[in-house]
This record gives structure tokens, C-alpha cells and sequence, in this order.
């Protein structure tokens, strides 16, 4: 992919099974194949340095083959700290070929206080692909107020935009409006992306005018996030 | 249709005696009063909004406008881009069925006003665009804006006073209080509705439309759609 500092995880089908690719270490992150007896093939995203600082550009690239399956996983998850009047990057490019399906964990993305971060999550679906997302936006570690993020998605399914959004908390008092997060710390979500999941309507479930679906839990402390979304995550597929 | 009417048309649009079905929105203040919104705070969600979803509305409607007057005479006018910007900007089924709903009371005015104009014959490209959802409120605005000859900062202006008074005056049914203050909400939220009609007429095609996200909107609007009683559609 020829894009230097970005971690690679690159897997494709072949003899029936999903096979790593290419697994190229990052300036952040380094992938690993975790061995377990039987599902899809799982890769585990280690760190290679406590991120993110002033002036860090994360990034990670995904290239799911078509037909094959992925469980990616990110068992630190991302801690931004105090930038001191500088900020960082941190980028994800997802893409997924026809009939591929992936599933992909972070558990969680926190923006400690006088940090100043852009996220951006980009995923390409081709037809009949599909990705079970699991996300938590973090402000703050315990007793902070958090700093500066903007998040940005974009998910197109078949060249067609699926999903986009544009979370701008970069100003505390914007994003603790009432309608934006008013006073809650924690944004999490399931996404499930290329098939609607099973299940009734719901008030914290958001059907996506194309095939796919948000279940969000806006509030104070993530182990409350977790107690809806664990259900969801594996109502939805994941593993 | 008559030329001139530009200025007029503004201030139609803008009008909620308008019969297009307005006055049975709330803008999901309904559903964020039910949520613990006070009075006090109105302001505030009005100004939550004007710089998230009615700057996606916005935006929308100066690109269906464009969308309307770009055209050379004879091609087709095509929505459909813009129709499906906006329905992959509106995570929400309730407040895309919303949207619809405003939408179709629109195009039934465009319709009445001028049925033989190509913006309004061509709405149904919108909803081909998403199927199942009928042509959504600002592509109609858009394409009412074009009919009436409005500018694109009046086009995108009436969509942001129109959100921004659907507020004020929803909050006077659920939050019964003083008129005046409602127009003092309006006012102070001058700044951030001009700043909105800068962004949303700058936006340069559907794939840069804002996409300016208020999880808690959408939360609200899920819950007010299971809610039993109700004084607003949403």
C-alpha cells in the first residue's frame, strides 16, 4: 500500500481458509496472528509505543480479500494524552472484498485532558461484504473532562455512501450542548455495516437507510456502555 | 410561475403558516424534553442543532437547488446524489421518515405552484435514489427554492430559521412560558445560523456534505418514536 508509519493487516481466502497476507508493524502498532483452535482467522493489534502525543499520526490499513473473514482485534485500545498545545492524528482505512467479512473490536479511544485528536475511520464494502464494528469514544480518563477530538466516519457500500458522520467534540462547551452528548463522557457503539442484524426496533437501535445498523449508548461510564453492548455485539455476530 | 418572486419566497418558506405540515414538528425538542430538557436550555438545543443536522439540511437544500438550476435546458434534473448524501448523513429511521413527511407536504405545494416546472417534475429522482424513502425535506426545499427563484443563502437561511422556530415554538406547547423569550432564542442564535448559511453554501457537492453528528438528537428521536403519547410527529 506503500503508505510508510501505517500498520498493514492484509488477509486473503485461499483452500477454503483465510490466510494473513501481508502483516507489515506500523510506528504504533504491530500485528500478530493469535492461534486458537477453531473460527476465523484473529489478529491482535499490539503496541509498539504509548500513543498517541503531539504530532503522532497513527495509522492502520486493513485489506480483507474477498471471501475471507477477519477478527481484528485491538486489546489496548488508544489512550491520547496531553498534546500541550499540539495534536494528533490517528486513521483507519478498512477495506473489504465481495463477500468478505470482518469484525473489528477497539475497546476503547480515550481523549485525556489537553489532548487534541482527529480520528478517521474510512471502510470500503464491496457487494455482499460486511463489518460488525465495535467502538468507544472516551473523554477523559476518570475525573477529567477530556480533551479535543473530532471523529470522523465514512463507510461506502458498493461505491455508494452507507454512512457518514462527522462527531466534532472539540470544544467542550459545543459538545456538552443538549442534543450533541450534554453532560455524558462516553459515546459506544456496535455498527454492524453491509446486512441489517436480526432483532426488533429499538430506541438506542438506528437503522441506516442502507443495509446496516448503529446501537449506541451515550453516557457517563463506559462499564455502563458495556452492559448494553456486550448483548448487541453478539446479537449482531461478534465473536 | 411569475419571475420576482425570490424575495417573497424567502419569507413563504420561512412562514410556518406555510400548509406543508410543519406545526406538527417539534424538531425532537418533544423527545428531548421527555429526556430531562428544561426550559432554560431551549437556547442551547437550538444552537445544538443549527451547527449539526439543519446544517446538513441546509447544505442539502443549496445543493438541490443547484442541482435544479445547473442543469442545461432539456437534460434531466437528477437528485438523487443529494437525496442519498443526506439519508447516509441520517443515521435515524425516525427522523428520515420525518424528513419525508415535511417533504411530501412540500412537493405537494411545488406541485400546486408549479407543476410544469422541471425542479419539481424531477422529485421523483430523489426518492429512486432511496428506496423506500420518499424525496426528504431539504432536496424539496431546494427544489422549491429554485422554483421561486431564491438565492442560495436564502435558501439555506430559510431551512436554518425554519429549524431553529420549530424549536421555539414546540417549546411554547411543551414548555409553556413567554412568546417573548422564544424570539430572544432565535435572535441570540443569529451568529450560528449565519455561520451555518456560510458553510452550507460553500459546500461543494453531496460527497462534502456536513455531516455534523448530535448522537443525542438521534437518541431522543428513537425514544420519542416508541413513546405512546405524543403531541408531536417527532
Amino acid at each position: 500500500m506503500g503508505d510508510a508509519g501505517a500498520a498493514l493487516v492484509a488477509v486473503r481466502r485461499a483452500g477454503g481458509r483465510t490466510h494473513p497476507h501481508r502483516l507489515e508493524t506500523g510506528r504504533f502498532l504491530r500485528p500478530r496472528v493469535m492461534h486458537r483452535p477453531d473460527g476465523p482467522l484473529r489478529v491482535a493489534l499490539a503496541s509498539v509505543r504509548a500513543s498517541l502525543c503531539a504530532g503522532d499520526d497513527l495509522r492502520l490499513r486493513v485489506d480483507v480479500g474477498p471471501g475471507a473473514e477477519l477478527d481484528l482485534v485491538d486489546p489496548n485500545g488508544t489512550v491520547a494524552y496531553n498534546a500541550r498545545g499540539g495534536s494528533a492524528a490517528w486513521s483507519a482505512h478498512v477495506t473489504l472484498g465481495a463477500g468478505a467479512r470482518m469484525t473489528w473490536r477497539e475497546p476503547s479511544f480515550v481523549v485525556g485532558g489537553g489532548a487534541d485528536v482527529l480520528r478517521s475511520v474510512e471502510v470500503d464494502l464491496a457487494a455482499g461484504a460486511e463489518l460488525l464494528w465495535r467502538e468507544a469514544l472516551v473523554l477523559g480518563r476518570s475525573g477529567e473532562r477530556g480533551g479535543a477530538l473530532r471523529s470522523l466516519t465514512r463507510v461506502e457500500l458498493a461505491g455508494a455512501e452507507l454512512h457518514v458522520e462527522d462527531l466534532d467534540l472539540r470544544s467542550a462547551a459545543d459538545r456538552e450542548r443538549p442534543g450533541v452528548l450534554g453532560p455524558a463522557r462516553v459515546l459506544a457503539q456496535v455498527a454492524l455495516y453491509g446486512r441489517v442484524p436480526p432483532g426488533p426496533p429499538d430506541p438506542a437501535r438506528l437503522d441506516l437507510a442502507g443495509p446496516g445498523a448503529l446501537w449506541r449508548s451515550v453516557t457517563d461510564r463506559s462499564h455502563r456502555a458495556d452492559a448494553v453492548l456486550d448483548p448487541v455485539w453478539r446479537a449482531w455476530g461478534g465473536r | 410561475m411569475t419571475d420576482d418572486t425570490g424575495a417573497l419566497g424567502a419569507l413563504l418558506l420561512a412562514d410556518a403558516r406555510l400548509p406543508t405540515g410543519g406545526h406538527a414538528h417539534s424538531a425532537t425538542l418533544e423527545g428531548a424534553t421527555a429526556a430531562g430538557l428544561t426550559a432554560d436550555r431551549v437556547g442551547e438545543y437550538v444552537r445544538a442543532r443549527l451547527a449539526t443536522t439543519a446544517r446538513t439540511e441546509a447544505a442539502a437544500a443549496v445543493l438541490a437547488l443547484r442541482a435544479a438550476g445547473a442543469a442545461p435546458a432539456g437534460a434531466p434534473i437528477d437528485y438523487g446524489p443529494v437525496q442519498a448524501a443526506v439519508a447516509a448523513r441520517t443515521p435515524s429511521r425516525p427522523l428520515r421518515e420525518a424528513s419525508a413527511g415535511l417533504g411530501r407536504g412540500l412537493a405537494r405545494l411545488a406541485r400546486r405552484i408549479a407543476p410544469d416546472a422541471p425542479a419539481v417534475a424531477a422529485l421523483d429522482t430523489a426518492a429512486a435514489a432511496t428506496p423506500g424513502l420518499r424525496p426528504l425535506r431539504p432536496v424539496v426545499l431546494g427544489a422549491l427554492g429554485a422554483v421561486l427563484g431564491l438565492t442560495e443563502g436564502q435558501t439555506a437561511r430559510a431551512v436554518l430559521y425554519d429549524d431553529a422556530q420549530t424549536v421555539t415554538a414546540a417549546a411554547l406547547k411543551l414548555h409553556p412560558g413567554d412568546p417573548l423569550t422564544a424570539v430572544r432564542w432565535v435572535l441570540d442564535a443569529a451568529p450560528d445560523i449565519e455561520e451555518s448559511v456560510r458553510r452550507a453554501t460553500a459546500v461543494r457537492g453531496p460527497r462534502d456534505l456536513p455531516a455534523g453528528s448530535a448522537p443525542l438528537i438521534d437518541a431522543w428521536a428513537g425514544a420519542h418514536a416508541h413513546a405512546t403519547r405524543r403531541l408531536f410527529v417527532a
